[in-house]
């Protein structure tokens, strides 16, 4: 038991005690673990007779009783022990994913992978050192259904879709011709070779084609896990790690394909020309049939999200449920599950985002980075697990050829595929760019799963296969996964700009691209631009306004872009402290003004009555005082599984200086501002005492209207804005309610009505009547909608 | 080619021009307007489309053909009412701009040369030309796409972007529903985060400075031109 955590164990001098108590913790639990699989087999069978002989026993004895003793405790480990194992398994998994980065030299050296295969070894070990049967772990059925889809989710769903559309000839060049050209050219060479073999009758002579074909199709698929795993860890640059990530999820189709092709015919024995040509059609069908399925999933998702402003708190699971869903529609049919799975996320993504709330955002996010954390950690091991059960039949030739033919394939593909596309590149590929991808081809569990599911009956060779399958897999992860990374330092290949977008760069690519389209149209070319900029209109005109609630859909890019650096700044100048003191004045400002910054000025620009503060500073003012009682997150654009969060902190020097002038700024603009008031509701009102009883509950409410509340003297003298000229918000005091049924969406949202005019005049905020004072405040102040702090994410095709 | 166009001396003379002539040093940024649009003017002066002889034979054509059906009036030259006939430059919101930016200053009618310099600003820039150390820049150089950029926001050439032109610019990208402030504060935003030397207004070595990191030879290439 001791030498599993012995490597851990070891550096003690400088450990903490946090770190002592986890290794204990680890100790324990693998204790644990090995003392209950043996447990489980041996407890029922023996507790219960020994209970029922002493229970009759007693009954014998005190015949007056007819009931035998109660059990005070009792072991039936039997009852639960399905999902004691799973749960068992998944401690495990997060433990060591804990326990690695207490170690911080071994994981920059070795990546977190090969640990974990190594882990999973030593757990096979044990568990068979216990004398137990090994559980099938990695059976199909748990890999595919159950630990596979939340990887690909989260991947799809965090998909950067720019850089994808913009390369995608090269990627699916990638994926369809190159792993056509892998699995044919390891096939073949592969049944040369056994043909070829000298001397002794091996079993290699009975090796047939199709079955040689069959092992190369699954051994030649770039796998999407061991990439994602890899990659995450180096930080290349954003081209290189989408051109591989890209090709390891696509290539899916043709795997899928290949693989029951294949499967299908070496039990006849031969494949004709028609075979060739259905299983052209079939790959189109299999790979867009995919995406469709994907595609509607993920527009029932956008248009059920639509709605879900009342439930909120299960918002996340509707993502969660018709991405599943997708998953298992399109592995119904047999068309590409992972092809389906992602575009499901990718599609529903920008409409679900709009209509969504903040909190339910981030439930999203963790919750499919925590589960796609696990499951990869879990697969890993499981391979180590399955590596030290799985039976085994080594083959030298064989295993080692099918090395070196991987690798080689994998070269000349590369190679030559590149010297193509490089024609029809803007940006041509270089070789350190070629040689990275070359490298990057790592294989996984994938293609452990797929030998898996061969039978032995049709494939007697299947163990040969599975121990090949394996060996393939540990040569790519451990060898090129440790060595990819000292290896793209040598090279100097581009890193990963960490550098936040500025609004400089999103005017001016904006710019480009509409310059670009027109140069396009003058030129008659319908290339790129062109259409994505017909995308995009379809995309407003119509998709946005079927699939996003009201009018959260219809502020431009560049505006809601703004919004967030604005409100990150505010945040920021809070945080750091930048010596900025809000006075009691502003709060009643704050609240009776532009809540929801989104809403534009009225159509009439001259009704202005109070012009010193725009509403970019009014929303600054608003978060700097929200944050206070909630701190909030950054969203990372990328997909990086370790750090979710950027640090607010790495801000360069020039920002510092725009923070100092935003702070002079807005003192000066405060203490413009302390000579107006707006009249403040009466703290008696109905609206604040809803407020202060639901101050638990809607934190975000709490500041704004409680310093209303506070407001002692409104001072109505000072100010009194034209009632008809001014676009003002009043929070609805007309309609009391329990205190306890704070939902000021409900209310709002009754207007129905008035939200239709509204509409049709494009968002013009327009100044009401004396009478019933109603604005629509949206989500603001139960949620600031996603955007609130948060980085731009790319929208639907930017 | 130049047999089909008979009247069309300044094609002839393009080809001409690629086969026979040399490179010729184009000075730096031209600030001088390019020769009047007409169809018969001899190739005198700095002949840009010889630094852009790698536009092959066929692009050519191909553009040409493009500009004849464009030229409805079928003169030879381009008026700005031929581009605005084109539908999709209607609703693009730099439409006017881009097409005032083939007119050189006070003209009316773009020829062939006129349109072809535009556009040989567009050209994917290739590996060795990158390399090349040759005196002149060619046009489509990324020095010279983002001064093209540059020059479609700074409509009265001073060289600098001030917030107004800014503020149109942005105006006409945004749509007519956000308010002004907004937009003031989106350009003071702007002007901050790349204004180095405090004139509160963009210059072109700032322009150059902000856009380091965007990828400007694949945004502004055409792949056909090639």
């Amino acid at each position: 038991m001791t030498s599993g955590t012995g490597p851990r164990g070891r550096p003690g001098a400088g450990r903490g005690l946090p770190e002592r108590g986890l290794l204990l913790l680890l100790v324990l639990v693998l204790l644990e673990g090995s003392v209950v699989f043996p447990l489980g087999a041996a407890s029922s069978p023996d507790v219960d007779p020994r209970g029922h002989s002493e229970d009759r026993a007693v009954a014998e004895e005190s015949q007056n009783y007819s009931k035998k003793a109660f059990p005070v405790l009792s072991l039936d480990y039997h009852h639960i022990h399905v999902p004691f194992e799973i749960a068992l398994w998944v401690l495990l998994a997060s433990l060591m994913k804990l326990g690695f980065h207490l170690i911080p030299r071994l994981s920059s050296i070795v990546p977190e992978s090969c640990l974990l295969i190594v882990v999973g070894l030593l757990v096979g070990g044990f568990i068979k050192l216990a004398g137990e049967k090994v559980p099938p772990v990695l059976d199909s059925q748990s890999f595919f259904l159950c630990l596979l889809p939340p990887i690909i989710l989260d991947a799809g769903y965090f998909l950067p879709i720019r850089p994808f559309m913009e390369n995608l000839g090269t990627i699916l060049m990638f994926a369809v011709v190159g792993t056509l050209w892998n699995a044919f050219f390891v096939g073949g060479l592969l049944y040369a070779v056994c043909q070829i073999q000298p001397g002794n009758p091996s079993d290699l002579h009975n090796l047939e084609l199709l079955p040689c074909l069959l092992f190369a199709s699954i051994i030649s698929a770039v796998d999407p896990v061991a990439v994602l795993a890899v990659f995450e860890e180096i930080h290349i640059n954003e081209l290189l790690h989408i051109l591989v990530f890209g090709e390891s999820l696509l290539n899916d189709a043709v795997t899928v394909v290949l693989y029951h092709l294949f499967e299908e015919y070496s039990g006849a024995g031969t494949v004709t020309i028609l075979d060739g040509v259905l299983g052209v059609i079939s790959f189109l069908v299999v790979a867009l049939g995919g995406v469709l399925v994907g595609a509607i999933y993920g527009f029932l998702a956008a248009f059920t999200s639509r709605f879900t402003s009342h439930v909120r708190v299960i918002e996340p699971l509707f993502v969660f449920v018709y991405s599943y869903m997708a998953y298992l529609s399109a592995e119904m049919f047999h068309l590409s599950g992972i092809m389906a799975l992602i575009a499901c996320g990718a599609v529903m993504r920008p409409y679900v985002e709009a209509n969504i709330s903040h909190k339910s955002h981030t439930t999203i996010k963790y919750f499919l980075k925590m589960w796609s954390s696990v499951s990869e950690t879990l697969i890993f091991i499981f391979l180590g697990v399955a590596t030290v059960d799985g039976p085994h039949s080594w083959n030298w030739t064989f295993v080692t050829v099918t090395v070196l033919l991987c690798l080689v394939s994998r070269v000349i593909g590369v190679i030559g595929l590149t010297f193509v596309i490089n024609k029809f590149r803007i940006v041509k590929l270089t070789t350190k760019d070629q040689f990275i991808v070359a490298y990057g081809g790592l294989r996984g569990a994938i293609a452990f799963s797929l030998g898996f599911l061969l039978e032995e009956k049709h494939f007697p060779m299947r163990d040969m296969f599975l121990t090949a399958i394996i060996t393939v897999i540990f040569f790519t992860v451990f060898v090129q996964g440790m060595t990819i990374k000292p290896l793209v330092e040598l090279l100097a290949v581009k890193k990963k700009q960490e550098a936040k977008r500025t609004i400089n760069e999103e005017i001016h690519t904006q710019f480009l691209d509409h310059l670009l389209t027109g140069i396009e149209d003058i030129c008659g070319h319908y290339g790129h631009h062109h259409w994505k900029d017909k995308l995009n209109r379809i995309n407003k005109k119509y998709v946005k306004k079927c699939l996003i609630a009201d009018e959260r859909g219809r502020e431009p890019q560049l505006i809601a872009f703004y919004h967030k650096m604005e409100m990150k700044q505010a945040i920021e100048l809070v945080e750091s402290g930048g010596g900025f003191k809000p006075p009691s004045a502003l709060p009643s400002t704050v609240s009776m003004q532009n809540i929801q910054p989104k809403k534009p000025a009225a159509a009439k620009p001259v009704q202005r009555a109070l012009p010193q503060l725009p509403k970019g500073r009014e929303e600054e003012i608003r978060t700097i005082l929200r944050s206070n009682l909630q701190r909030t997150r950054q969203r990372l654009r990328s997909y990086n599984r370790h750090t979710l969060v950027a640090d607010p902190y790495e801000e360069g020097f020039s920002d510092f200086i725009i923070k100092k002038q935003k702070i002079i700024e807005l003192e000066k603009k405060i203490i413009h501002m302390n000579n107006l008031t707006l009249p403040a509701a009466p703290p008696d009102s109905p609206t604040l005492c809803r407020a202060r009883l639901a101050s638990g509950t809607e934190t975000d409410f709490k500041p704004a209207q409680q310093q209303k509340g506070k407001q002692s003297s409104p001072d109505p003298q000072a100010y009194r804005p034209k009632r008809d000229s001014v676009p003002t918000i009043q929070v609805d005091l007309a309609s009391p309610q329990s205190p306890d049924s704070v939902n000021l969406m409900d209310e709002f949202r009754a207007n129905g009505s008035r939200r239709e005019e509204e509409e049709d005049q494009g968002l013009t905020m327009r100044p009401r009547g004396e009478d019933g004072r109603r604005e629509q405040l949206t989500r603001c102040l139960s949620d600031p909608g996603p955007s609130a702090d948060e980085d731009e994410d790319e929208p639907f095709l930017p | 080619l130049a047999k089909s166009c008979p009247g069309q001396e300044t094609v002839t003379l393009y080809l001409r021009g690629v086969a026979l002539r040399g490179r010729r040093p184009r000075p730096a940024p031209p600030s001088t307007s390019p020769p009047p649009a007409s169809t018969s003017h001899p190739i005198k002066q700095e002949d840009n489309l010889t630094e852009t002889r790698l536009v092959s034979h066929s692009q050519i054509t191909r553009l040409y053909s493009r500009f004849t059906s464009l030229d409805k009036g079928e003169n030879g030259t381009l008026s700005r009412e031929d581009f605005q006939r084109i539908p999709e430059l209607a609703i693009n919101p730099l439409g006017d701009r881009i097409i005032n930016a083939f007119f050189p200053e006070g003209e009316d009618q773009v020829n062939f040369r006129g349109f072809m310099r535009i556009l040989a600003h567009f050209r994917p820039i290739e590996d060795n030309e990158k390399k090349s150390v040759a005196v002149s820049e060619p046009l489509n150089s990324r020095t010279n796409k983002l001064l093209f950029a540059f020059r479609l926001y700074d409509l009265d050439r001073d060289d600098k972007i001030s917030r107004e032109e800014l503020l149109q610019v942005l105006r006409m990208m945004v749509g007519v529903n956000i308010s002004d402030d907004q937009l003031g504060s989106i350009a003071d935003r702007t002007i901050q985060e790349a204004d180095t030397n405090g004139d509160n207004s963009i210059s072109f070595n700032e322009f150059i400075k902000v856009l380091e990191k965007v990828d400007v030879e694949q945004k502004m290439s055409i792949r056909f031109l090639h």
